[in-house]
């Protein structure tokens, strides 16, 4: 139980489905998001010594890493932006009485809305809502300030909410 | 609380990320204005839509099958030194007769506590790591529990916990301590639970964190429960709670 390689498996291999959600929503694709997690496991792997704290939020800061690195050589144009860290959550006026918009929320709308969020609000989002992360964690993935993930979860929903009521509005003027 | 400053803090508010003098100021916010509780709904739906109907991407199995083959079960490592030989023996005799002086006085029930901690959570990442959650794949209590009592020699409580969100998935038996024992595995959103039961002593309660996993211990009605997942402390305590109250009928 003692020896590092058991140690990895029983710490960090137990999030894999974690990282690859991780990867696959920045990547926005299954192939690559599988190239992607094996690099970083095995960069984990190497630097398992230098792990402090909590696992998980470690290894997906390595998996994010490991992500920008890919898009820098192979997507350049979806990193726009990604390390903005400027972009500030302005609170925007009231949105309207559709509230029962998001009640009927399509399955396939919401992956679509999601998936074409810009890059620095969609892995926020990721991470808050389908790993359940803390912002203090989220902030240790993405190496930006708490306030930072704070504003930009604010303005991940924003958008998403807004893109979801634009989607079934035009689906509403098509059904008439 | 201004109306600007109350929307700005509505997303850690539902996140559950405000401090307490915040909460209090924008609980009193909320119950004045139904337009701030109204966005605030709206964002709890948003969320929870995201949590129930958004794709989770599990790992293929493909990649834990290349990962295996890609990482080496055992690195090498420098092996330790060995003891130096000038190292005077009695002083090492007396070292080890000290620390196992120290162990059999004070730390022996610690100690017990933590081997079966690290059995346990070793047996829960096994599981998850084989895919292997359960042996019989029910969320009916009445399946669950008949199966389990069939193949051990008591009778574990199953208790069917999917109002308070926690989704029984199945059961299964394991080896743990020397003993048989019954496995209860619970789903929270994407956190396995697993509950350990077996016939056992009242002992005090007991959580620790080890590994980003939290374990939870407690008693009730002649029964031991070990609760073991990545799940996060407070809700892991929840449920050792709603398992106590079940428990103890």
């Amino acid at each position: 139980m003692s020896e590092p390689g058991q140690r990895f498996e029983r710490v960090v291999l137990p999030h894999l489905d974690a990282a690859y959600n991780l990867a696959r929503w920045i990547t926005r694709n299954d192939h690559d998001a599988q190239d992607v997690v094996q690099e970083a496991m095995l960069r984990a792997y190497r630097f398992f010594g230098s792990l402090r704290g909590e696992a998980k939020p470690w290894l997906l800061a390595i998996v994010r890493n490991s992500c920008l690195s890919w898009m820098q050589v192979n997507r350049p144009a979806d990193l726009a932006g990604f390390d903005d860290r400027a972009v500030d959550a302005v609170p925007t006026e009231e949105e309207g009485p559709e509230a029962q918009v998001l009640r009927a929320i399509d399955r396939r709308m919401l992956n679509e809305a999601i998936t074409a969020l810009p890059a620095q609000f969609r892995e926020v989002l990721v991470l808050r809502e389908m790993e359940d992360m803390s912002y203090k964690e989220i902030a240790r993935v993405a190496d930006v300030p708490i306030g930072t993930v704070m504003s930009r979860l604010a303005r991940a929903r924003r958008l998403l909410a807004e893109s979801m009521r634009a989607v079934s509005n035009a689906a509403g003027r098509m059904g008439k | 609380m201004t109306p600007g400053e109350a929307l700005r803090l509505l997303g850690a508010y539902v996140d559950g990320e405000l401090d307490p003098l915040k909460t209090l100021e924008l609980e009193a916010h909320l119950a004045e204005n139904p337009e701030a509780r109204a966005a605030c709904e709206r964002l709890r739906g948003l969320s929870a839509a995201i949590r129930a109907k958004a794709d989770y991407h599990a790992a293929p199995a493909s990649l834990a099958a290349r990962l295996a083959a890609s990482v080496p079960p055992v690195p090498e490592r420098p092996r330790r030194l060995a003891l130096p030989r000038w190292l005077p023996l009695a002083s090492a005799f007396a070292c080890v007769a000290a620390l196992a002086f120290v162990a059999a006085t004070l730390l022996v029930r610690p100690g017990e506590d933590d081997r079966l901690a690290a059995e346990l959570l070793d047996a829960h990442v096994r599981a998850t790591l084989a895919g292997r959650a359960f042996d019989v794949a029910s969320s009916d209590q009445h399946t669950v529990k008949p199966w389990l009592s069939a193949r051990l020699p008591f009778s574990p409580p199953v208790a069917d916990l999917s109002a308070h969100g926690f989704e029984l998935t199945g059961g299964r038996l394991d080896y743990v301590g020397g003993r048989r024992v019954a496995v209860l595995a619970y789903k929270r959103r994407q956190h396995l639970i697993d509950v350990f039961v077996w016939p056992g002593e009242a002992r005090p309660g007991l959580n620790l964190s080890r590994d980003g996993f939290n374990i939870e211990r407690f008693a009730s009605n002649g029964m031991s429960f070990w609760l073991v997942s990545d799940l996060n402390r407070n809700e892991l305590g929840d449920l050792a709670k709603l398992l106590a109250e079940r428990a103890a009928l």
